[in-house]
């Protein structure tokens, strides 16, 4: 993880360019419609990240592209072509990551990167995807062996054996520790300096903010909003948030009557002042407070975050 | 194809480091081979009896000599108590009394006084019914003979005693095709185990993300199987044959048919399982409750001429009496339960009947 390869912001993908086109695709599981109705395109080199939190379809969605499932209805392509009608020849050009590493518990890590080498016209030799996901030291070691982290990174290297155009990355930093995680950002972004396009879910929001060009939310089945981080975020905040902890804060109204407060956003333990003028905000709220001689407990001052824009759309929290 | 080579050298990479998988496919079945052969061709195969010589005499001597050399027996010289007190420990399985008096006797019968024959004694343990019987005949034929050449006459009819194999060696050879035939049926079966296991953990499921073909994929697990079972049929068979003296008579192209085909049949079971067991400990409980009856009502460890009329109805049924019936027949020329044609047609209606179950129910992920 030597050189971090800069970030392009990739454009908006134009209609006849798009890697994976996603149209009106549902999908139920008895009662449980689990996809319901989401359309979306991706574009060529672009980081794409389906943000959600668990149950929301995220995954389900990613495997249908992958052809893991059949949808019940709507169309997908990747790569121009039809996944119902061209799953084999599709398989060939991407690399897969289940949120599940799914692993030979007796095989080495070695032995398990030539197996699925083997399963692909073209491949990537194992010494460079080794070196990528820095598992060389790992390559004699039975996979039962390895740790999370090894093991989500093996996950991962298993989708490179092809040198795949698409890569698929399923929640790929959960269970991680901060660092690994970091680690595993700078191996996407190196994909994507390879020119690799990549379909990713997660349900870290700064994993969402820091990786993703561009985000589809997701929730109950459906894609709620698309756009960058940037769009997602100022489409609904111009202003900034003033938080603090809701213990001893002054009563709601009061506070959506101060200087410059356009909207109050109340979570469980929490409560954000959205503003256009932070200091008239923040006097006006000391002025308050000093009077109920109390102080506003953990205060901060910072952009709106996806996290904002989450609980703006769903009314809930995105919280593991 | 590429893909299926690598496969199936991944899967058995993956046997061969499973220890507890390499238990019970070849230590378990030996264990049961070696076990079977020590209790039927356990110890020596003579009986074992006492010789309380009272007389001492040439003739006498002679006597032991006849019975050492025309009997299945082994003598061991000693007093009435010392004998008696060696059969309550069970080492001797009878005791011949030669009384006092019996060279002058002898004598006494061919200078053509005499008063009357001399009795010998054959002490036997009530309890062990076959052994005294066969102890009573031996002793009882050779005292004949012994009466006939000393009274001088020329024998005008000889029985010359020949079996084709001994009681014993039958045993063995019945249980060395019939445990090669549970082996197979085992390893077929618990092919579920693995399977189950692949698609709880995803394995299964990550394989179908790859172009790989399905068939492929099952293609190389029945390969495997394949290859685990010539292994199991070479072990067994050669423990038979080199350490148990199991005369291998039947054609080795017709065996291995039969090996191949029951390995198909039972793995296409274990497939069964396999679509219906959603998690492996499921798998584990549906394989033992498929082996079980199997195991007991398929004329393995007991003949089928010995069960009740009702089991024998039910093993009709059974894939593994079929199996375990061509192999004996194959084998070493066991009687015939089903002529071979049938035990083939059978396997191979269970066979078609199982891998249609499997191909409706069986699930990827």
């Amino acid at each position: 993880m030597s050189q971090p390869v800069a970030a392009v912001r990739a454009p908006r993908p134009d209609a006849a360019g798009a890697v994976i086109r996603v149209g009106e695709v549902r999908k139920a599981y008895g009662a449980v419609q689990a996809v319901d109705g989401v359309s979306f395109e991706v574009a060529p080199g672009e980081i794409f990240g389906l943000l959600g939190p668990n149950g929301a379809g995220k995954t389900t969605t990613m495997e249908m592209i992958e052809g893991l499932h059949q949808p019940d209805a709507g169309t997908i392509e990747v790569l121009g072509l039809d996944v119902r009608r061209n799953a084999s020849q599709i398989k060939h050009r991407i690399g897969v990551q289940l949120q599940t590493a799914a692993l030979y518990p007796q095989l080495t890590v070695e032995e398990l990167l030539r197996l699925f080498g083997s399963f692909y016209g073209r491949q990537r030799p194992v010494d460079q995807v080794l070196e990528d996901l820095e598992l060389g030291e790992k390559r004699t070691a039975q996979t039962k062996t390895l740790s999370g982290g090894q093991r989500q990174r093996l996950s991962v290297a298993l989708a490179l054996v092809n040198d795949p155009e698409v890569v698929f990355l399923d929640e790929p930093t959960t269970g991680l520790d901060p660092a690994a995680r970091q680690g595993l950002w700078q191996v996407v972004r190196r994909m994507q300096g390879e020119g690799r396009t990549i379909l990713m879910t997660t349900h870290y929001m700064e994993e969402a903010e820091a990786l993703c060009d561009r985000l589809a939310i997701m929730d109950h089945g459906r894609i709620l909003e698309i756009g960058t981080v940037d769009d997602l975020i100022g489409r609904r905040f111009q202003e900034r948030g003033v938080r603090f902890l809701r213990r001893d804060a002054p009563p709601e109204d009061q506070l959506r009557g101060l200087a410059g407060v356009t909207r109050l956003v109340a979570e469980d333990d929490e409560v954000v002042l959205f503003t256009r003028d932070v200091p008239a905000t923040v006097g006006a709220l000391l002025e308050l407070t000093t009077r109920a001689g109390t102080e506003p407990a953990d205060l901060m001052i910072r952009r709106a975050s996806l996290e904002d824009v989450f609980l703006d759309l769903t009314g809930r929290a995105l919280r593991d | 194809m590429p893909g299926l080579i690598a496969l199936t050298a991944a899967n058995l990479r993956s046997f061969t480091r499973d220890r507890a998988a390499l238990f019970w496919t070849f230590a378990f079945p030996v264990i049961f081979v070696v076990l079977f052969g020590t209790i039927f061709a356990g110890g020596s195969s003579a009986y074992s009896l006492g010789w309380v010589d009272e007389d001492g005499t040439p003739p006498a001597a002679m006597l032991r000599e006849a019975f050492v050399a025309n009997a299945p027996v082994e003598l061991t010289d000693g007093t009435l108590e010392e004998s008696r007190e060696r059969m309550s420990t069970g080492d001797l399985d009878a005791i011949l009394v030669i009384p006092q008096g019996l060279a002058a006797a002898i004598e006494a019968a061919q200078g053509g006084g005499g008063e009357g024959p001399v009795t010998v004694t054959i002490i036997t343990d009530p309890s062990r019914s076959g052994t005294s019987q066969a102890v009573q005949q031996i002793a009882t034929g050779l005292v004949m003979a012994a009466n006939l050449q000393l009274s001088g006459a020329t024998p005008i009819l000889t029985v010359d005693l020949e079996t084709l194999q001994t009681s014993r060696l039958n045993s063995v050879s019945f249980f060395v095709p019939s445990i090669l035939a549970m082996a197979l049926m085992q390893l077929g079966i618990f092919a579920a185990i693995p399977l189950v296991e692949q698609r709880e953990k995803l394995i299964l499921k990550r394989l179908n993300a790859t172009p790989l073909p399905r068939w492929t994929l099952v293609g190389s697990n029945v390969i495997v199987r394949l290859l685990i079972a010539a292994a199991q049929t070479a072990i067994i068979v050669g423990i038979g044959v080199v350490a148990l003296g199991v005369e291998i008579v039947g054609n080795w192209v017709l065996i291995a048919g039969f090996v191949v085909l029951g390995a198909l049949s039972f793995t296409a079971i274990g497939y069964v399982i396999a679509s219906f067991a959603r998690t492996e400990e499921a798998a584990n409980g549906m394989t033992q409750i498929v082996q079980l009856p199997l195991m007991f009502l398929s004329g393995i460890f007991f003949p089928l001429e010995v069960m009740p009329e009702w089991l024998r109805g039910v093993a009709t049924f059974l894939p593994l009496t079929y199996l375990g019936d061509a192999l004996r027949q194959t084998m070493v020329g066991g009687t015939p339960f089903a002529p071979l044609g049938v035990d083939a047609l059978v396997l191979a209606g269970w066979l078609v009947v199982t891998l249609g179950i499997s191909a409706r129910f069986f699930r990827w992920q």
